[in-house]
């Protein structure tokens, strides 16, 4: 064969880049109880569908004949495969090649990844360990010059990094340590997760040392830290988990914006009425009750998919299907500052609804809202503005929206129940009730004088209660049409799939006017 | 034997105190209730055990995470 020299050469330099760092570094890796990001690649995807780009670039030497000595690859590993059937794009970093730092990345390789993935339309996972491709104070040394970051041409990567938010689904693994660059592209995905061994930090334990701040890895950046400050979505145990939630993430999802959410056969009955929905919620009013139970009880079997459950925690957020069709479910959750909306779960809820929107998912919503925080770290905390910013971000949805009032609809957060200037489907509890403010407290402030003038101020507050609960009650509310539809609780499902049947065809498979951000 | 720390996942104020010290409980026991926004939000013991400490009292402001009672066993 004329070219076989060739061949045997390129297989050469393949199999060396298969060598990733060398064996000292790979056992390292392994030693620490994490894959490398080839043992990755093939974990994650369906067996053998990994198509590698740039295999062999890297470094070289060579002898006095010119021929190979040694190769070193680039730290950025990507190409295309299956997931479950479905065109992605992959890209990890190779934490056994200079700790995944941008002197062994070769810059071009992970833009690539990213313009694959927006160009070709599909959804991208991001292998993250190390600096993620970010600079090394050494590389100052090596370049001889210090680099502006987003300089003349080297704006590239950043741009791709959060455009891709509005093309495709971006997944983030945070795998190992993650630092700087790193990050960033963790941070900037619809989707994170990191195992609970791993951290992600702006910088590391050394840098914040300089600030006084003696901290671990873990205490700086650990699992707790950043799911719970909503820069990460979610910690597991085991790489292998991670890419089990980062497969299961996808599938409810298209490919791109140009195309709608798969909708699957069903097997669970969408009429299927659950009797327990009847006592789900207390009489009493001061007590709570578990949400995640009704989630469960009304989408179908085993479909809910909750991301973020650690950030926010008032709201509820995550995706399920209804009769086969994907939809992003957001509900309340009274075991947290009884489901009101903390600056955080406002924050929580405009990038789920941007996400609903990003990805022509339909939106329901089980609300329970006595309104936002209030007190005075509330109000430090400007949740105010943060909640006009999630309202904005309902408002400004063009998605199919239907919202289950279970119970509490009470001031400005619990208006944003819905999309306030379209029409959407809504049906209340029997349990539900309402007001612009809640009466406990608020009677004092609008009844005052006449309180004040009673013989026996606590009775007449009491009376006053009782007369205005009287009122209450969501049939009048019913009655006046201001609220369309009363539903028993076991309805519910039955309702929902209808919903989700109806929102099909409105589905349109073309991008938002909304540019997502993370 | 092992001391568990049980911490209020939420700043809120101590309602009630249920957990006594020496009393056995079982998982999802309720132990102390903490007031937020007029709801009663109970904190449950995450496993089954001896109560050994309550570090707070009925009318006490907790932050998020502070640790409420401490369990054995």
């Amino acid at each position: 064969m004329v070219w076989q020299a060739e061949l045997d050469e390129l297989r050469q330099r393949e199999a060396l880049a298969h060598d990733m760092g060398g064996a000292d570094k790979v056992k390292r890796q392994h030693d620490g109880g994490r894959l490398t990001v080839r043992e990755r690649i093939d974990w994650l995807v369906d067996a053998g569908s990994f198509h590698e780009t740039g295999a062999i670039a890297g470094k070289a030497s060579y002898d006095a004949a010119g021929k190979l000595k040694e190769f070193t690859p680039s730290n950025c590993v990507f190409g295309r495969a299956m997931v479950d059937g479905r065109q992605v794009v992959v890209v990890g970093d190779d934490f056994t090649v200079r700790g995944g730092s941008a002197d062994a990345t070769i810059r071009e390789k992970p833009i690539m990844a990213e313009r694959l993935a927006n160009e070709f339309q599909l959804p991208i996972i991001r292998i993250i360990e190390g600096s993620g491709g970010g600079g090394s104070v050494k590389t100052i040394e090596t370049t001889g010059r210090a680099n502006l970051p987003n300089g003349v041409g080297g704006g590239q990567l950043f741009n791709y990094t959060t455009l891709n938010l509005s093309v495709v689904p971006v997944v983030g693994l945070g795998l190992g340590s993650v630092a700087g660059l790193g990050a960033a592209r963790l941070a900037a995905s619809h989707y994170s997760v990191m195992t609970r061994s791993s951290a992600m930090f702006v910088a590391g334990p050394p840098v914040v040392a300089r600030l006084g701040q003696d901290l671990g890895k873990q205490e700086l950046g650990g699992w707790e830290v950043q799911c719970k400050a909503g820069g990460v979505d979610h910690a597991v145990d085991t790489e292998e988990e991670a890419f089990a939630c980062a497969r299961r993430f996808l599938s409810y999802l298209p490919s791109s914006v140009h195309g709608v959410p798969p909708v699957l056969p069903c097997e669970d009955d969408p009429e299927r009425r659950d009797e327990t929905l009847m006592d789900a919620v207390p009489r009493d009013r001061r007590r709570v009750y578990q949400m995640r139970p009704i989630v469960e009880s009304v989408v179908d079997q085993g479909s809910f998919f909750e991301m973020g459950r650690l950030f926010g925690r008032p709201v509820i957020t995550g995706l399920a299907r209804l009769g086969g069709h994907p939809v992003a479910l957001m509900a309340s959750d009274p075991f947290f500052y009884g489901g009101s909306w903390t600056t955080d779960a406002c924050q929580k809820v405009v990038r789920f609804v941007d996400l609903a929107e990003t990805f022509h998912l339909p939106v329901v919503y089980l609300a329970d809202c006595p309104g936002f925080m209030i007190g005075l770290d509330a109000e430090r905390s400007a949740t105010i503005r943060h909640g006009v910013r999630a309202m904005a971000a309902v408002n400004q949805t063009t998605i199919p929206w239907c919202t289950v009032i279970i119970r509490n609809a009470f001031g400005v957060a619990g208006a944003v129940h819905q999309p306030a200037g379209r029409l959407s489907l809504r049906y209340a509890w029997l349990s539900s009730r309402w007001g612009s403010l809640p009466l406990e407290g608020g009677i004092e402030a609008a009844y005052r004088a006449e309180i004040e003038a009673a013989e026996d101020p606590a009775a007449k507050l009491a009376e006053i209660e009782t007369r205005l609960n009287q009122l209450r009650s969501p049939f009048r509310t019913a009655e006046t049409f201001w609220v369309e539809e009363i539903i028993d609780p076991r309805e519910t499902r039955r309702l929902l799939c209808d919903f989700a049947r109806l929102a099909e065809p409105l589905r349109r498979p073309q991008p938002s006017r909304l540019q997502m951000r993370p | 034997m092992a001391e568990i720390a049980v911490s209020a996942e939420m700043a809120a104020s101590v309602w009630k105190i249920e957990a006594s010290p020496g009393a056995r409980v079982a998982a999802g026991d309720t132990l102390i209730i903490l007031e937020s926004m007029k709801m009663e939000i109970p904190v449950e013991s995450p496993r089954d055990g001896t109560v050994a400490k309550v570090l707070v009292a009925e009318g006490d402001q907790v932050k998020e995470g502070q640790v409420v009672v401490l369990l054995e066993g």
